[in-house]
């Protein structure tokens, strides 16, 4: 019996001027799945999400949600689908307070329109206390109980990365896209993401799509791994594999050593 | 930031603007002194107040626009004009009742702020304002080319004065409650939505537009929504406008006047209607103390110094509101909270903000 992935690439292209970002990648990711993205700076790792998010329209191939196409769609219908994503660096919305931002987050799960918003009658009050409750449950998740009235442009890095996740979690994912959450964190703070992911894939067997740079982080935690170099994917295997594979070594993991 | 030792029982509790009693007793004192008012002040200062009104809905409306979804709109004052313009010409030449007028008056302006909101899809910041002035020129000229029969043409139109149950609003007072009312309807709707899903999105928007695009806030719509919600705050408050100064001409609806609106928000402060109602008080208050001491100078030293008294008090306005942009960058909101917050905390010291 054939699986039917979660989420998957065929072939994309993406070029700006004369460089090729992503010459012909792809990918699949089944349920319940860890699938790491790797490779150095440059690479089109992150050009490779913004096509799965649809922040970038790719000049030529597909992505696929359970089979059906949504190479066109738009990123805010991708994310009523359940795509969920973070980004590279801090996106979260800094004028709010971490609640807040979890709440955002729920913006395609809740349906105040505008004219209960304006008015605030008793259905627009329940949704607002139905999803306040829900996204305690996220606080409470992530660890954020004593921030949840913070406001996140006064939170450090490490923390703020947490937020953007919990934010991507509100969407409740079907498939859940990580563009380096682990950068510039404390090895603890590493340690703790970690298992957040770990924690989520777990609980709703959600599949995750990661891109990061630290090694240990990403052996320990992949089913696959998926490297890439000047925007093609040079390597895709279980970790012990592409640990080994010459190409890899070569270009990216040997680069490390002296 | 909480006084201490208040906790909450339920997120409805939490998610109330008034937290605590002492709130809500400061809001109940405030709004009492409001209704009393009239009974106090001499009829000068209650119509100040009265324009006051008409002015702070506008401005709630601009801090939707600009403060909440961060995009610029220098032409406010156009959709003012709309609002004025639709209101005035049912009212007097078809008879509508306030109770009309001023949702058609809303619907109006709204719907044309689409037409000039449009763009925003496309461009941001400068470019976007050029748009958005675009309004304020267009706007006098439309109304002085349509038929003079719908709209007055260039001369201008005389409005019917507000009738409830047959009584017509004439006295300075009764004008003062009827837009007291109003502007306290419309600060709680602008309150309502900032503390909600769609508030929200509007500020995600302005925080991050490709961050809430991928999080499912369709950009576009909530661009067009703060567009035309912050314009129909403008267009009432052109229908109110009408039936205060019961004579509407496109000269009221200037480029300065939008200036006026952006300047309140910006020293008030952008990130809340507290803001909006905080510079419309400010800078009113300041333009009228300007406006009597000019005055008392001139009476004073004759009518020469007071053609030169106008410009001068204007300029020093001007200098004013720098100052206190200077001192207080983000609006004199912040220095407000801070302030509260330091309050609270007394003896120790106030870090961050
Ligand atoms: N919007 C854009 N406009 C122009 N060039 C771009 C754009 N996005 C990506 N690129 C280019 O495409 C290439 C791939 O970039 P991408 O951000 O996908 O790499 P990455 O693997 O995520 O790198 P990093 O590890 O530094 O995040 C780079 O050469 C980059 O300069
Ligand atoms: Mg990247």
């Amino acid at each position: 019996m054939t699986v039917e992935p979660a989420l998957e690439a065929v072939d994309l292209k993406v070029s700006f001027g004369a460089i090729k970002a992503l010459d012909g990648v792809s990918l699949r990711v089944d349920a319940g799945q860890i699938l790491s993205v790797i490779g150095p700076n440059g690479a089109g790792k992150s050009s490779l999400l913004n096509c799965l998010s649809g922040v970038y329209r790719p000049h030529s191939g597909r992505v696929l949600f359970h089979g059906r196409d949504i190479t066109a769609l738009a990123p805010h219908r991708r994310a009523a689908l359940g795509v969920a994503r973070t980004f590279q660096g801090i996106q979260s919305y800094a004028s709010m307070t971490v609640r807040q931002n979890i709440l955002a987050g729920f913006h395609c799960r809740m349906k105040t329109g505008l004219l209960d918003a304006l008015l605030y009658w008793p259905r627009a009050q329940r949704e607002e206390r139905e999803f306040s409750a829900r996204a305690e449950e996220i606080i409470e998740f992530l660890e954020l109980e004593e921030l949840r009235h913070t406001l996140v442009g006064e939170l450090g890095y490490g923390l703020r990365k947490r937020v953007d996740l919990g934010r991507a979690l509100a969407l409740g994912p079907s498939v859940l896209v990580l563009d380096e959450p682990m950068a510039g964190m404390s090895v603890e703070e590493k340690a703790d993401l970690a298992r957040f992911v770990l924690d989520i894939r777990a609980a709703h067997n959600t599949p995750v799509i990661l891109v990061e740079h630290d090694m240990e982080v990403v052996m320990d935690i992949s089913d696959q791994v998926l490297v890439m170099e000047w925007g093609r994917a040079i390597a895709l295997g279980a970790p012990a594999e592409v640990r080994i594979d010459a190409r890899v070594i070569n270009a990216y993991l040997g680069a490390e050593e002296p | 930031m909480l006084p201490s030792g208040v906790f909450f029982r339920d997120f409805a509790a939490e998610a109330a603007y008034l937290r605590t009693g002492p709130q809500r007793l400061a809001l109940a004192l405030f709004v009492l002194a409001l209704v009393l008012l009239p009974a106090l002040a001499g009829a000068y200062l209650v119509g100040v107040i009265t324009l006051m009104f008409v002015t702070m809905i506008a401005v709630l409306g601009l801090q939707i626009t600009v403060g909440m979804a961060g995009m610029i709109n220098i032409g406010q004052s156009a959709f003012v004009g709309i609002g004025a313009f639709v209101s005035a010409s049912l009212a007097s030449k078809l008879g509508w009742p306030f109770w009309l007028t001023l949702p058609a008056a809303a619907l109006a302006a709204g719907v044309s702020s689409l037409l000039f909101g449009l763009p925003a899809l496309r461009i941001k910041g400068f470019y976007l304002a050029l748009t958005t002035v675009a309004a304020q020129i267009v706007f006098p000229i439309g109304i002085a080319r349509l038929p003079s029969a719908w709209f007055g043409g260039s001369s201008g139109l005389a409005v019917e004065p507000v009738s409830i149950f047959g009584h017509a609003l004439l006295k300075q007072h009764e004008l003062y409650y009827f837009n007291l009312a109003f502007v306290l309807l419309f600060a709680l709707l602008a309150f309502n939505l900032k503390r909600t899903r769609v508030g929200r999105a509007l500020i995600a928007v302005r925080d991050n537009d490709i961050a809430a695009s991928v999080l499912g806030v369709n950009i576009g719509y909530y661009k067009l929504v703060a567009f035309f919600v912050g314009a129909v705050f403008a267009g009432v408050a052109g229908a109110l406008l009408g039936y205060v100064v019961s004579y509407v001409t496109t000269d009221h609806f200037t480029l300065w006047l939008s200036i006026w609106y952006i300047s309140m928000l910006i020293v008030g402060g952008m990130g809340s209607p507290l803001g909006a109602i905080f510079g419309t008080v400010v800078i009113t208050a300041l333009q009228e103390s300007l406006h009597a001491l000019g005055n008392a100078a001139a009476a004073r030293f004759g009518s020469d110094f007071g053609a030169f008294i106008f410009p001068a008090t204007n300029s020093v306005l001007g200098v004013l509101i720098i100052a206190i942009l200077v001192f207080q960058p983000h609006g004199l909101l912040t220095g407000w909270n801070t302030l509260k917050a330091a309050y609270r905390i007394w003896p120790y010291r106030h870090h961050g903000g």
